[in-house]
């Protein structure tokens, strides 16, 4: 359980260095007349250079919003009340908008999950490719193509220079999905967030992409924030797993670790999920009934909570170190485990 | 080639369809009150007098007769004669049709001109001045009457300012019109090389072009402006932003894409346009095809009508065809 | 058993507009489903197994074959919506929210089903709280409109509607694909507990193999529209023969870092088009193994166990590439120890 040891402040050039680090953010949309949806709260995550972090929550959970923040992309209304964003240094919050459009697709990339409608239907898909490589590279339209080309290959595309003139309609959806990977990477970004990119995909195709992904990341030493709400998938595909529940990190921790000692009720909820046999499953399992009551100072998620005290009522638990390894929870009464 | 599989099955259906618009014109122009040898003869007309002119016009008999005898006449190219200029209604349609078709065209293209940036930029710009001024726009297109606002052009720049021509019809009295070849007046002009009447026509076209144009440029606007937020709002935009593509990359997107709803309300507007600039041209004496029509349903004048009524359809035939050839070049979906 | 469902060699083919070919979704499929009896059909997104759950309704028309429930055919004119099938067969949807109509109380959309058969007024609101008590809604939800709950509640809802008319058969059309984990295991409960109260038969067709392992008794493995694999859920999930069946198996990715998957059957590429199916078995070109024999001729149905049937001339070989262990039973063994310790 030793096994980390990194510090946890940023180094400039040294492996490991801090690539993303949200501090103490706070997302929300304004709702008329009504206390705004507070979509993202007091979030702090980092993402270190050439890790994959798996951020692991429900539908709801703010986990989308999360993504758009850092590109600094929010749908109308919402908007940042507080925190920062750093990436690579620099602080995002701060740049302007044009500033920030020439990192996007160049630094910070995307894979998204529905390829079918998020790609230009009018456009072949190696255009599409080259497009962007056009906008973030100085290169002309034949080395452009060229790169597009090869960015096929390198997703193993079959057939790759008759695929380059194909629409998105003509492809499948596990191609598709192949051709926003190769649009995300054609510009070796420094960091890629996938949001839920696999979700519609066979799962003999998932498996194909997210090998593929991996692959690709490792290669050229990206470092990957990977949205998801299966938590199986990020067993075999992380390095680190943080949970998002109603906008809050509530565990974050290596996944060897957290999988083996997960530490949240919530956490343990959704691996029990899981579980074939309902009465191990309902003991950390208990129906929401359908209005919750805002949680005003309580934790959030004690009116879900298994282990629920009257503390967890009275004091928002703030995310903490647990037992020397970096192991974080946001927890009064976190799982202790008989050995 | 699937699309000119597409074309050679358009075709097919052109002639079934025409024969439909005409037999139900037909009908209908038969239910306009009053009786056209009644009106030629005038009130002193004798019983046979009335009858031997209903026949010689084809007027005689049954309905399905009528219809028979128009028939016959309409494959000889014959659309009978109009009795109020006492011309053939062939010759009538092939000089007034031009007219108006010349008016609409540009004035179509004008409004498109106007509208789409406009449209494409309120949609950009929310909350720049440019959409308050394309929302009131939008309104007072849509609430103006065209010859209302025709009349008021004429006395700025007629009466008052005198830097129109008078609106009394496509050029000037004084000025000897070109050859007539497609009696499109520009087309004319070029061929024949006649400078002064070009300078002329182009004259006599600006106000009513501009008429027609502005008041046309709101639905356009209109539906350029909606189509466009709904495109921003789309996965589609959404995902090139994201990949930080330049501005003017992210709104051509956006535009192509809604494309099809603009070519969509344009060919709309073009076939409503033929008959419904009816009240610009009569404000501007312009002698169109829809003004034509007009008095012949005044004045129980039914060939005309019918006339217009298969030119308009013929017409209509052509543009949505040339709106399915604008659909194949644009989206690759519908090439299959 | 009596079988509530039999399906024989049933075929379905759709042509395509303007096209002489035709799109082959099933291709020859036959199984039974017995009285309180839970079969899946799984494969990927193109196996058809969507379009066998329709055919079983009559929802369409079958190419070929038939279907019986309990012995009489059921088709175009005798389905799911005829007056004597009326009520004893049901369905449930993928999306709750799109089978739900937004402007329609819950309460009314649960009745919908007895209101065609002439239940009364009174009896019909005792039978809709009685079925919304058993499937976990509250009285007052019955007053409430769909958008005001959560997904898995809707579910519920379609649930309760299904079960309204005291079904023999339900079939159940990936209800739980839409849903968050945790509804999902609420769902899935709930499912196997009214199954064991009413005795209902379920054709649940879906692509979510944990679920799948969870809920059936047996599992039929479909492959551009032929069942390449048929087992009780055991046997198929623990010693999987077909080379098809390992890698969907293989592929999937539980909440377990120790427990990695093998890579015995790589399945390179993805599912071929249904409208020009290969000659030979169909997976030919994705197979490790396949040899001139399967690209030539179709396997024929080899029975290797009791009830575990096998369409693959290699499925000796698929099962010597991999050991014999049902990863599912291990992560479940692994689960026990996890959420069975800890406080309390």
């Amino acid at each position: 359980m030793a096994a980390v040891e990194t510090t946890v402040a940023p180094q400039a050039g040294a492996p490991g260095m801090t690539m993303l680090d949200i501090a103490g953010l706070n997302v929300s949309y304004p709702v008329y007349e009504e206390e705004p949806v507070r979509a993202v709260r007091d979030l702090d995550l980092s993402v270190r250079s050439g890790e994959i972090v798996g951020l692991v929550g429900e539908s709801g959970s703010g986990k989308t919003t999360l993504a758009r923040a850092v590109m600094g992309l929010l749908t109308q209304p919402g908007r940042i009340d507080t925190g920062s964003i750093q990436f690579d240094g620099k602080d995002m919050r701060a740049l302007s908008e044009n500033q920030l459009r020439a990192i996007r697709g160049r630094d910070i990339a995307m894979v998204i999950p529905n390829p079918r409608s998020e790609l230009d239907p009018l456009i072949p898909v190696g255009k599409q490719i080259a497009a962007v490589a056009r906008a973030h590279l100085d290169i002309g339209r034949a080395e452009a193509d060229a790169m597009a080309l090869d960015m096929l290959k390198a997703v193993h595309i079959p057939d790759p220079t008759r695929r380059f003139r194909a629409f998105p309609h003509e492809l499948s959806g596990g191609m598709a999905q192949r051709v926003v990977m190769a649009i995300s990477l054609v510009c070796s970004p420094k960091f890629v967030i996938s949001d839920d990119a696999t979700s519609g995909l066979d799962v003999t195709v998932q498996a194909q992409v997210l090998d593929l992904l991996r692959t690709l990341v490792r290669e050229h030493d990206t470092s990957m924030l990977f949205i998801t709400r299966d938590v199986g998938i990020t067993a075999h595909f992380c390095d680190r797993v943080a949970v998002i529940y109603r906008g809050e990190i509530v565990e974050f921790a290596e996944t060897a670790d957290f999988f083996e000692n997960p530490q949240h009720p919530y956490s343990v909820m959704l691996l029990a999920a899981f579980a074939h046999n309902p009465a191990l499953r309902n003991k950390w399992h208990k129906p929401l009934a359908s209005t919750e009551a805002e949680a005003g100072r309580a934790c959030l998620y004690a009116p879900r909570c298994v282990h629920r005290e009257d503390e967890c009522d009275e004091r928002h638990p703030d995310l903490r170190e647990l037992g020397g390894a970096r192991h974080l929870v946001r927890c009064h009464f976190p799982v202790e485990r008989v050995a | 080639m699937r699309i000119l599989r597409y074309i050679g099955r358009r075709f097919l259906f052109i002639g079934p369809q025409l024969f439909g618009i005409i037999l139900v014109s037909f009908l209908l122009v038969k239910l306009i009150p009053g009786d056209p040898a009644v009106m030629m003869l005038g009130p002193f007309a004798t019983e046979q007098q009335i009858a031997m002119l209903n026949a010689e016009m084809g007027l005689e008999g049954t309905i399905i007769d009528q219809f028979w005898i128009y028939l016959q006449n309409l494959v000889q190219g014959d659309l009978g004669t109009s009795w109020q200029t006492t011309k053939p209604v062939f010759d009538d349609l092939a000089i007034r049709f031009p007219a108006t078709l010349e008016l609409v065209t540009l004035s179509l293209l004008l409004a498109l001109l106007i509208g789409i940036p406009l449209g494409v930029a309120a949609a950009y710009f929310k909350r720049s001045i440019v959409k308050k001024f394309s929302d009131y726009y939008g309104l007072l297109a849509g609430s103006l009457p065209d010859f209302w606002l025709g009349l008021i052009l004429i006395y700025l720049f007629y009466t008052i300012m005198q830097v129109a021509p008078a609106p009394l019809g496509r050029i000037d009295f004084a000025v000897l019109p070109p050859a007539p070849v497609t009696n499109f007046l520009i087309i004319d002009s070029l061929i024949a090389g006649n400078w002064q009447a070009l300078w002329s026509t182009l004259g006599h076209l600006v106000l009513p072009v501009v008429t027609l144009a502005v008041i046309n440029a709101g639905p356009i606007l209109k539906m350029t402006q909606a189509t466009m937020e709904r495109m921003l709002e789309s996965d589609l935009i959404r995902y090139a932003e994201m990949c930080g593509l330049p501005k003017s990359v992210v709104i051509r997107k956006a535009f192509r894409n809604s494309l099809p709803s603009v070519v969509t309300i344009v060919s709309v507007l073009y076939g409503f346009l033929i008959g419904g600039a009816v009240l610009v041209e009569i404000v501007f004496s312009w002698g169109g095809a829809g003004q034509y029509a007009v008095q012949g349903v005044l004045n129980a004048d039914i060939n005309p009508v019918l006339g217009f009524v298969l030119f308009s359809a013929i017409l209509s035939l052509i543009i949505y065809l040339l709106v399915d050839l604008i659909y194949f070049a644009i989206d690759p979906r519908i090439r299959g | 058993m009596s079988a509530v469902l039999t399906v024989e060699g049933l075929v379905k083919h759709f042509p395509i507009a303007g096209s002489r070919s035709v799109v082959q979704a099933v291709n020859g499929v036959s199984f039974s489903v017995a009285k309180g009896e839970t079969l899946s059909l799984v494969g990927e997104s193109g196996s058809g197994k969507t379009t066998v759950g329709r055919c079983v309704l009559g929802l369409i028309k079958s190419t070929d074959g038939a279907i019986g429930f309990h012995g009489k055919p059921i088709d175009r004119r005798r389905n799911i919506r005829s007056s004597e099938l009326r009520g004893r067969l049901q369905l449930v949807f993928q999306e709750p929210a799109e089978s739900l109509d937004p402007q329609v109380r819950i309460g009314n959309t649960i009745a919908e089903p007895l209101r065609s058969m002439g239940v009364s007024r009174p009896d019909q609101r005792q039978r809709v709280r009685e079925v919304a008590r058993r499937v976990g809604l509250r009285d007052s939800t019955l007053e409430q409109f769909p958008a005001e709950l959560s997904a898995g509640q809707q579910q519920r809802v379609g649930i309760a509607r299904a079960i309204v008319t005291d079904p023999e058969l339900i079939v159940l059309d990936e209800p739980t694909s839409a849903l968050d984990p945790t509804a999902r295991a609420e769902i899935i409960d709930l499912l196997i507990r009214l199954q064991q109260e009413l005795e209902t038969a379920y054709l649940f067709i879906s692509h979510d193999l944990s679920t799948v392992r969870y809920l059936s008794h047996r599992v039929a493995v479909m492959y551009l529209g032929m069942i390449v694999e048929l087992g009780t859920a055991k046997e198929l999930f623990s010693h999987p023969r077909h080379p098809y069946s390992v890698g969907l198996l293989s592929s999937v990715l539980l909440p377990n870092p120790k427990l990695k998957r093998e890579s015995a059957v790589d399945l390179a590429g993805e599912i071929p088009s249904p409208i020009d199916l290969p000659t030979g078995c169909y997976l030919a070109g994705r197979c490790p193994f396949a040899d001139d024999q399967c690209r030539s001729e179709m396997p024929p149905e080899d029975t290797v166990a009791e009830g575990h049937t096998v369409n693959c001339f290699k499925h000796r070989d698929a099962l010597r590439g991999h050991e014999a262990l049902d990863y599912f039973d291990d992560f479940q063994v692994e689960a026990e120890k996890l959420l069975g310790a800890g406080r309390r």
